[in-house]
């Protein structure tokens, strides 16, 4: 029994759950865990704050990471064989159609959640000083998830997957002096053809989930720096002007003279000195304001991300990721229609190729990326921040509503045509 | 080291950096540029005048052109390939008009714009008769649309 017991004090090294102390070690003693803070603000950690939509992706993209490793066992990236393979995983491989399902729909949630989420952040005004660069990072997050989902769109090599492709790396070449060589790069070649299917496969499976890691690595090193999330509007109070108190330290030590980096962080510089105590400096009502990570924030993580899972298992179970007919040059389906996400896109590259395609998405990215330093507001609060809620949020509604137009109201040959209305196609 | 010599290095560091760089850049660049394309030839036959029938064009799949045969005008060819974003547009005979299904652009029989989003006229490539006797068509020669091989 002792061996046993040595053995496990040797793997798990903090003190029991039941202390303080064991709470705090679990989380920086853990490679896993110490990300998170030991104690998070109460605010924080409820749902109605943040619907935990930074997490949910997350928790998406790992899905995505381990169905898409186990989708690799059976996919082989060359056009004459790739197709066979979907079919192989849809008819002959044990829970190759679960699997594919789950990869396909957690990799739509992910659009879903990633957009949903920079609306949570830009809503709640949590871009602003000091967390414009992560902001920055979110949006490349964002792009690096719409790469993943255009470059995975090839793979299936059907012929939604082979049109869809064609015409987004057709409107990439409308890019005055460097489209036309992007195009070449991206394809290597010419024409969607075996060059390309490989490039898209090293892109999707290798080259942007590796960039997605690492930048998701700087986004939460960065959040957890910054303090953790930012404050609920509802408990923003002024900025502290009281000195700081040093919790634990013994009495005759002098407070540390330290300024909070950032209104919203608890936890001060953790001053590391050869023959001091380490000192956790906050004020007093703060130190009331908050709770242990353990439990209280890694039992809703937990949870959020069996919710999660479980969702994206049911929603699988039901309902099939589709697979058209093979994908053939000569036939280009009738409406020829990208995933939904891009058929915001598409309406406007119907209008107008260069403005449509590559004007008008350069400047979103643009605008978006310069969000945190074009707004000069330093209020978090709605009512001082009116210009910018009604700009952003006709963004979002212009973005929504292009899409519903794309899915919704167009049909063959890109023609105005109402849900309601069923259009026979023309005799040739 | 003086401030003189400071700067000269470090300017001369920052220089070789940047070349060293760009260098590598350019080297990336390069190397994912093909230096072969195994992709269908630009030129090629197809096949002898008479296996086209005269009246509505004839549509090959793997080169995307249709080729058309009038009856005292001679031979046309015309891409199929729409010029707005490249998706393979349909003939219609009772129209005499090229349909794009994917944002709608229509092409009149001579290729020119009549409605829709494409920027250009359908290309028409220069179509020739070879010393065997068969048609060749050179999708690097782009003609007007009142181009005619007569035959």
């Amino acid at each position: 029994m002792n061996l046993i017991r040595e053995i496990w004090r040797s793997i798990v090294r903090r003190d029991p759950l039941s202390t303080d102390k064991g709470k705090s070690e679990l989380v920086f003693l853990n490679v896993w865990l110490h990300i998170h803070p030991a104690k998070v603000k109460k605010e924080n950690i409820k749902f109605r704050y943040s619907f935990y939509l930074g997490f949910i992706t997350f928790f998406l993209f790992l899905i995505l990471l381990t169905t898409g490793i186990a989708l690799m066992f059976y996919y082989r990236p060359y056009p004459s064989v790739a197709y066979q393979d979907m079919k192989d995983l849809q008819f002959a491989v044990f829970m190759g159609p679960f699997l594919r399902n789950m990869h396909r729909w957690a990799a739509q949630a992910m659009v879903l959640c990633v957009f949903l989420h920079m609306c949570r952040v830009f809503y709640t005004g949590s871009y602003k000083k000091p967390r414009q660069f992560n902001w920055v990072i979110g949006v490349m997050l964002l792009l690096l998830t719409l790469g993943l989902s255009f470059t995975g769109y090839l793979l299936p090599w059907d012929q939604l997957a082979y049109w869809a492709i064609t015409v987004g790396t057709n409107i990439g070449s409308y890019a005055p002096l460097v489209g036309g060589r992007l195009r070449e790069l991206l394809l290597g070649g010419h024409t969607v053809g075996e060059a390309a299917l490989i490039r898209f496969y090293v892109l999707h499976v290798a080259i942007l989930p590796s960039l997605v890691i690492l930048l998701t690595i700087v986004h939460f090193w960065r959040v957890r720096k910054d303090g953790g999330l930012s404050r609920p509007l509802w408990k923003l109070k002024p900025r502290k002007t009281e000195a700081l108190v040093t919790i634990g330290a013994p009495a005759e030590v002098a407070p540390l003279h330290v300024a909070a980096a950032s209104p919203d962080k608890t936890y001060g510089l953790m001053e590391v000195v050869t023959g001091k105590p380490i000192f956790e400096t906050v004020t007093p009502e703060e130190e009331e304001d908050t709770v242990f990570s353990y439990p209280y924030a890694f039992v809703r993580e937990a949870v959020a991300l069996m919710a999660t899972v479980t969702t994206v298992m049911t929603v699988s179970l039901f309902f099939n990721a589709p697979l058209e007919e093979m994908a053939n040059p000569a036939i280009t389906p009738n409406p020829a229609k990208a995933p939904w996400y891009f058929l915001g896109l598409q309406e406007l590259v119907s209008h107008s190729a260069l403005l449509g395609g590559v004007v008008i998405p350069a400047l979103m990215v643009i605008a978006l990326l310069a969000i945190p330093y074009m707004d000069r507001n330093p209020s978090r609060r709605p009512r001082d921040r009116k210009w910018a809620l009604w700009v952003f949020t006709f963004f979002v509604v212009a973005n929504v509503a292009l899409i519903i137009i794309g899915t919704f109201f167009r049909g063959p040959g890109w023609a105005w045509v109402p849900p309601w209305v069923h259009v026979v196609a023309r005799p040739e | 080291m003086n401030r003189r010599s400071f700067m000269s290095w470090g300017t001369a560091g920052v220089a070789a950096l940047c070349s060293a760089v760009g260098v590598s850049l350019g080297a990336v660049g390069r190397f994912l540029t093909p230096s072969v394309f195994y992709e269908p030839p630009q030129t090629f036959k197809i096949g002898k005048p008479a296996d086209f029938p005269f009246g509505s064009p004839t549509f090959l799949v793997d080169e995307k052109i249709f080729v058309f045969r009038h009856r005292e005008k001679g031979f046309a060819v015309a891409s199929a390939v729409c010029t707005h974003l490249g998706c393979t547009v349909k003939y219609f005979q009772s129209d005499q008009d090229f349909h794009c299904p994917c944002h709608g652009s229509i092409y009149s029989a001579n290729g020119t714009v009549l409605h829709g989003p494409a920027p250009r006229p359908l290309n028409w490539f220069e179509i020739t008769l070879a010393p065997d006797g068969q048609l060749r068509v050179d999708k690097n020669k782009i003609v007007p649309p009142t181009y005619r091989l007569m035959v």
